[in-house]
Order: C-alpha cells, then structure tokens, then sequence
C-alpha cells in the first residue's frame, strides 16, 4: 500500500458529509407523504460515515462518533417495539399508530403520527447493523 | 471574514427587533443598513472587509466558467482533426497555496477545465502533477494556469 496524499479526498468529504446528512435526515422526514423513509434515511447516514471511513480511518470516526454501534441498533429496536405496544396501553390491537395535527411554532400546521417514532427506530437499526457490519470486516485484518 | 458575516446577521436581528417587524424585507434592509455600517468601520476589522472575498470568488466562478466554455472547444478542435498532431505530457506544478483547500479548489477547477488533468499531490502539497492533452511547452502550460486559476485564489484569501 503506497501512501498517498489524500488531501483532495479529504478536504472534499469534510464539505460533502456534511451535505449527505442533511439529504438523509430530509429523506427520514419527507417519507410519510413522498419518497423516503427510516430505512433510506438509515442508510444515506451509513453513506456518510462510510465516506468519513474511506477518507480517514476508523479511529478519527471513533473520534467523532465515538458510539458503540451495536447498542444503536438495540436502542432502535427497542424504540420501534415499544412504539408498537403503546397501542396496547390504549386497549387497542397491537401496533395501531395513532396521529393529531398540532400548531407548532415555525411549522404551523403539522401532523404528529407515532409511525415516525417507528421509522426512528428503524432507522436506528438500519445505520447501527450497517456500521457495524462495515467496522467489523474493516477491522478484520 | 466569518466573524464580519456573523456580526452583519447580528446586525440584521437587530434592526428586525428594534424596527418590531419580523418579516423577510425587514431582515434584509437590516442586512444592508449593517453592510452600509460595517462598511464604514472597516478599519477596526482584524481581516478584510468581507465584501473583498465574496466578490473575488463570484469573480473566479465567472473566471472558470470562461476557461471551462474555452477549453471545452479547443478538445472539440483536437477530437475533430483529421490529424492526431498532440503532444501529451505529465508536467510539474509549483504552486504557492499553503492551505489544504486552495490546493483542493486548485486541483479541481484544473480538472474541470478539459484537457489537463491533476495526477497527483506531493506529500508537502507544494508541487502539482499534472497531465495534459496538449502541451507543446511545459512552461506556457504553467504560465497559463498561474495566471488564470492560482491567481484568482490567492485573490479570494488575501
């Protein structure tokens, strides 16, 4: 492996990362009326680190996100499961969502549904099984 | 020249709370008037005014587009010769950016412009390699791009 000098690379993905996360976290909300969703979203963000990962390395992304991305994706397990069973506190089936509309400052008119608690969760465990299958192989030298 | 922008939208906040009218014109004539007053202590500003930059950097935008338009058509006139009378070649490129982003602007508007093309970096990101389609003298390829592109950048972080 012959060292390189990186510094396009680099300067390039500290601008474009920045960009990705944001076209994610707008493709995680716009997926109740228009494309998108928890499970794209999840992986443009994975798309991101992964970016991070190839213009660095795992240390300076431990740096920066110094999660243990295992425990993402049992926490959005968790979130996507006890969001399902809200329902049952409520005396109806098992995972039926409830929504309202509400005035929030600065949104206006904006309809809360708890389907986006779940797409979180899946979101979660998308990006976390996604990193740490990247991590792991990465790892394995 | 951070700090200028900052103060200039503080400015602007400013002008939206004292004038009590929370609106999109409100913010914007604010802006100006802070523009207008910064503008007239531009001396106490550490850096240059902030206006310098912004508009050298429209200006190397325009610069590129120019160049790209260009020398998009002298490959058009090369492509379509009958005869192939090129001379390619690899040559070395001295720049005198220091930062690790004018040397990437650098390296990506070379690339853009058809016809040269950036190989690779030194470790010390001093000397550019570059190749180009046609280059029958190293040194007018190095003037041409000294004049062009290094000096415009020099010019947006003087």
């Amino acid at each position: 492996m012959k060292h390189t000098n990186d510094v396009i690379l680099e300067t390039v993905t500290s601008v474009i990362t920045f960009i990705i996360f944001l076209f994610a976290v707008h493709l995680f909300f716009a997926g109740h009326y228009t494309p998108g969703g928890g499970f794209v979203g999840g992986l443009m963000t994975s798309a991101a680190l992964v970016l991070v990962l190839l213009a660095f390395d795992l240390k300076t992304l431990r740096t920066i996100l110094p999660f243990d991305y295992k425990w993402i994706t049992t926490l959005g397990l968790l979130i996507s499961v006890l969001t399902a069973s809200g329902a049952l506190l409520f005396n109806v089936p098992f995972f039926t969502h409830a929504y309202d509309y509400f005035d929030l400052p600065l949104f206006g008119k904006t309809s809360l549904h708890t389907a986006m608690l779940f797409d979180l969760g899946v979101y979660l465990v998308v990006v976390g099984v996604t990193m740490t299958i990247i991590q792991t192989i990465g790892e394995s030298d | 020249m951070a700090f200028q922008i900052l103060l200039n939208f503080f400015l602007a906040f400013l002008w939206m709370f004292l004038s009590g009218s929370f609106t999109t014109s409100a913010f914007l004539i604010g802006y100006l008037l802070g523009l207008l007053i910064m503008f007239a202590m531009r001396r106490t500003f550490k850096t240059r005014f902030y206006l310098g930059p912004v508009v050298a950097l429209t200006a190397l935008l325009l610069r590129f587009l120019y160049e790209l338009i260009v020398a998009n058509f002298q490959v058009l006139s090369i492509i379509l010769k009958p005869r192939l009378d090129i001379k390619p070649g690899i040559f070395a490129y001295e720049t005198e950016l220091t930062h690790g982003w004018q040397v990437t602007l650098l390296s990506l508007l070379i690339t853009l412009t058809p016809g040269t093309l950036v190989v690779d970096i030194s470790d010390d990101n001093k000397t550019l390699y570059i190749h180009a389609l046609h280059m029958p003298e190293a040194s007018e390829a190095i003037a041409s791009i000294r004049d062009s592109f290094e000096k415009s950048i020099l010019e947006v972080s003087r």
